[in-house]
């Protein structure tokens, strides 16, 4: 039986507010086998950050437990740290003042990284990154995209067991992405390490995980292969119309609406358990004086299992 | 948005930013435990030496009125290096439709009422219990002082402020420094005649001498004996001078300082290290 | 063996930062060694107003040597106790504590980086000061003066350890806590006056700075018959209550730091940012 990288069992997480507690994780019991390219998928505010940190020693669950390569997050703190690495796409970590180069190094120190290795690691990363160039740029001077390469490169650096992606691509253009993901994988596969991957970009959970968690207020709803869960979805017609913007629109069906303000118009995407109602779809939206601007059928995704469990759109 | 507007927004935003970490009963503490101390520590060094009182009431006079110079003209500086690399907002002010000169003079406003709270606390103090006896002999030149003087400093503030856009975090050193400079040669806590003669030329240049001279006359009825050859009148003069001839410098080099850090791409720089 | 080495590297990389980071802007030689040294002459020139001739040196010796001590009051204040509300700001302190490492490397390789470069200040202070100011300094005992400056360091930047921890909970209000705290200290330590002029009750209770005795010891040993008549205890003694002071300090600040840490991860505040 391979081992396990990460267990959660009847994990909990509050916290505190002005307006009472709020609960961020509520009973997740999640496995992901070492080797294994695993995701979170779930919108903003659906407790993957908070799992992340609970995960990486830097929050403590309020009840339930959790185990990094099989040390306890809570108890066995240190082991934990040593073989895990976390990067996370906003963060603004570093020291303006100090070079990419440097900035990379001085974390890797933390890890006890021999300096000659540490050098060495860092050049081949800011090569494969495409940041070579920039490697004696100071680190205010550089681009958000190249901030983020950096980072990964710092994840990387002390080249851990298990490395905690925390939405990696978020804010950054579609090479820079690619560039991250396709190195990210690689990596994984080619040394055996262990990625946990939190995003909410169904199209990234799909292209670089084996298994996908979908996490929804705190609650774990499913997790399983990407095309597994799918399959939850395989019944249903995938409507996809695209229309003039609107406020808002009452369906009896489940749908996700994803608006372009800047071309004033919206995206609606169907899960239908029966062909025969877009023709009462089209009528309705015609009442409500929606235009219609194209109608196609499409393949499930798993935006639409994420529709499928939740009843709305991962992006609303 | 009004010139006015503007001012009022950014004073009530300095405020906001100045004490928003507390309540206002402890921020007001906050704010003149720091500069009483500071007057405090000189009262102690005249008390220790056994100083004759009139040169005390110099000191003291000069003291408090020099929070003003520490506060606004630093505080006034020190807003660009925390708009730009703590709350990193500046480069969203610079691309607002409203005037960033009369932002800053707003964030300059908001400084200098927090520090004429301060200020006035002290010199109560000082006459209630330290025996320092203001008379009050010219109110209208105090007043006539007192704005010409703040005009100048908060210019002075703005020109601080348009280099640190051009430096690193060592701006925290600008304003120490530059409040060192004038603590040392404006005679704000010793007669100008003490230092060597360089040292009187260069505090006889400097326009906050001439400020903190007028402010003793028109409180104490008398100043530094070493300017007691100049009148009032050309005093006054000089404070005009000092305060409009800022004020244009002060947006003729904010507007260079800035286009400078536009042009080196420098405008939203974190240099903490 | 490890777990020390990786330690000793994170005191090194974080000290590099703090070096590095201050050499690197060319403007600091002015910001931090000539200009400040103004304000160290405008008590220098305080009694030179006031004071009588006799001990107008011993008074002056006092002034300067403040004034290099300043620096690394300053540097604990601003550069040690804010670090880690400032780290946070950054989103640096979720790295450092996600790392395999005792936060306390952290802590001392800023305390042994500021130092380095805050040292450079309090000698340009020092040897300017005294060209400049016609001082002269009577030194009577290099190796006490050197084990004076030595435990008054250690245990100053042990205190800042102490603040830092304690900042590390209490964000921007610790900031503001540290711009109070500035000029008071400035008063009870003595730096520009003999704090037994404030009665010995006081200055026993100011000597829970490090800086009192530090300040006290090194006037001693510099400044005189007059800054002996004025001292506050005996030099061995001072040096002996530094030494304690250090011991306790670190001792705090490591349980601080802990404390803070465990709590700070319970309530999630951890990453926290006061924006």
């Amino acid at each position: 039986m391979q081992s396990l990288a990460i267990e959660t069992r009847a994990l909990v997480r509050t916290f505190k507010t002005e307006k009472g507690h709020i609960t961020a994780l509520d009973n997740v019991n999640l496995k992901v086998k070492q080797g294994e390219l695993f995701g979170l998928l779930g919108p903003n505010g659906s407790g993957k950050t908070t799992l992340i940190k609970i995960l990486c020693t830097l929050l403590y669950p309020t009840s339930g437990e959790a185990y990094v390569s099989g040390y306890d997050v809570v108890k066995e703190s240190n082991k934990v740290r040593e073989i895990v690495n976390m990067v996370s796409g906003e963060e603004s970590s570093g020291y303006g003042i100090l070079t990419v180069r440097e900035n990379i190094w001085l974390f890797s120190q933390l890890y006890g990284i021999p300096d000659k290795v540490a050098w060495e690691r860092i050049d081949e990363l800011l090569k494969l990154m495409g940041l070579e160039e920039r490697a004696d740029t100071r680190v205010h001077k550089i681009s958000t995209g190249e901030r983020q390469k950096m980072n990964l490169c710092r994840g990387l650096v002390t080249d851990p067991q298990i490395l905690f992606l925390d939405e990696p691509t978020v804010g950054l253009d579609v090479n820079a992405s690619r560039t991250i993901r396709e190195y990210v994988k690689k990596w994984v596969r080619e040394n055996g390490r262990t990625l946990f991957l939190t995003t909410h970009n169904m199209m990234e959970a799909e292209e670089m995980c084996d298994r996908v968690a979908i996490i929804d207020r705190g609650r774990i709803l499913a997790c399983d292969s990407p095309s597994n869960l799918k399959k939850l979805v395989s019944k249903e017609v995938v409507l996809e119309l695209e229309t003039s913007l609107f406020d808002g629109i009452d369906l009896p069906y489940k749908f996700s609406i994803e608006k372009n303000l800047a071309k004033n118009t919206a995206k609606m995407r169907f899960l239908l358990e029966d062909e025969s109602v877009i023709p009462k779809i089209i009528s309705k939206l015609t009442e409500n004086s929606i235009k219609l601007i194209s109608l196609k059928k499409s393949e499930p995704s798993l935006e639409d299992v994420f529709i499928q469990l939740v009843g709305r759109g991962l992006h609303e | 948005m009004s010139i006015l507007k503007t001012i009022k927004y950014s004073a009530w935003l300095g405020w906001e930013m100045d004490s928003n970490w507390t309540d206002p009963f402890l921020f007001f503490l906050y704010s003149i435990v720091r500069p009483i101390a500071g007057t405090f520590l000189v009262v102690l060094m005249y008390w220790f030496i056994k100083a004759p009182e009139d040169l005390f009431s110099l000191m003291f006079i000069g003291s408090i009125f020099y929070m003003y110079i520490f506060n606004v003209l630093f505080g006034v500086s020190w807003v660009i290096q925390e708009d730009r690399e703590h709350y990193k907002v500046l480069k969203y002010i610079f691309i607002a439709p409203s005037n960033i000169y009369l932002y800053l003079l707003g964030r300059a406003l908001s400084k200098t009422i927090v520090t004429t709270i301060a200020v006035l606390i002290t010199g109560v103090f000082g006459v209630a219990f330290l025996g320092v006896k203001i008379s009050l002999t010219n109110p209208l030149l105090f007043l006539l002082t007192l704005a010409l003087g703040l005009t100048g400093i908060a210019a002075f503030g703005i020109i601080m402020a348009g280099v640190s856009l051009l430096t690193a975090r060592h701006n925290f050193f600008i304003g120490e420094s530059l409040a060192g400079l004038f603590y040392f040669f404006c005679g704000v806590i010793f007669p100008l005649s003490v230092l060597p003669s360089w040292g009187q030329i260069i505090g006889k240049m400097l326009p906050m001498t001439y400020w903190l001279e007028a402010t003793r006359r028109a409180l104490l009825g008398f100043g530094d004996p070493s300017l007691s050859d100049m009148p009032d009148i050309k005093i006054l003069i000089l404070l005009v001078a000092f305060a409009i001839g800022f004020f244009f410098i002060s947006i003729l080099s904010f507007k260079f300082c800035s286009n400078l850090a536009k042009k080196k791409g420098i405008l939203d720089m974190t240099t903490w290290y | 063996m490890n777990n020390l080495r990786r330690n000793l590297k994170a005191v090194y990389a974080r000290a590099y930062v703090r070096i590095v980071g201050m050499n690197r802007e060319p403007s600091w030689v002015v910001f931090t060694i000539f200009l400040p040294l103004l304000s160290v002459a405008a008590f220098v020139y305080v009694y030179k107003a006031t004071a009588p001739p006799e001990i107008i040196n011993s008074l002056l010796a006092r002034v300067i040597i403040g004034g290099a001590m300043l620096a690394f009051w300053m540097n604990v204040l601003w550069g040690m106790g804010n670090n880690f509300y400032y780290e946070k700001e950054l989103g640096n302190l979720d790295l450092y504590l996600m790392a395999p490492i005792s936060k306390t490397s952290i802590l001392l390789g800023m305390a042994l980086g500021g130092m380095f470069s805050t040292t450079i200040r309090a000698i340009a202070t020092i040897l300017l000061g005294a060209v400049l100011f016609n001082v002269s300094f009577t030194l009577e005992s290099p190796l006490s003066l050197g084990l004076v400056f030595l435990m008054t360091l250690t245990s100053l930047y042990g205190l800042g350890m102490l603040f830092a921890s304690l900042f590390l909970m209490y964000g921007r209000g610790a900031w503001h806590t540290a711009n109070l705290m500035q000029e008071p200290i400035f008063i009870l330590s003595g730096f520009y006056f003999p704090i037994k002029f404030l009665g010995f009750f006081i200055a026993l209770l100011a000597s829970f700075i490090p800086l009192t005795l530090g300040i006290d010891a090194m006037n001693q040993l510099l400044g005189g018959s007059f800054a002996k008549k004025w001292s506050l205890l005996p030099v061995n003694l001072e040096i002996l209550i530094l030494t304690g002071l250090t011991a306790v300090f670190f001792a705090l600040a490591v349980k601080a730091l802990n404390f803070m840490e465990t709590m700070s991860k319970k309530e999630g505040r951890l990453t926290l940012r006061y924006m």
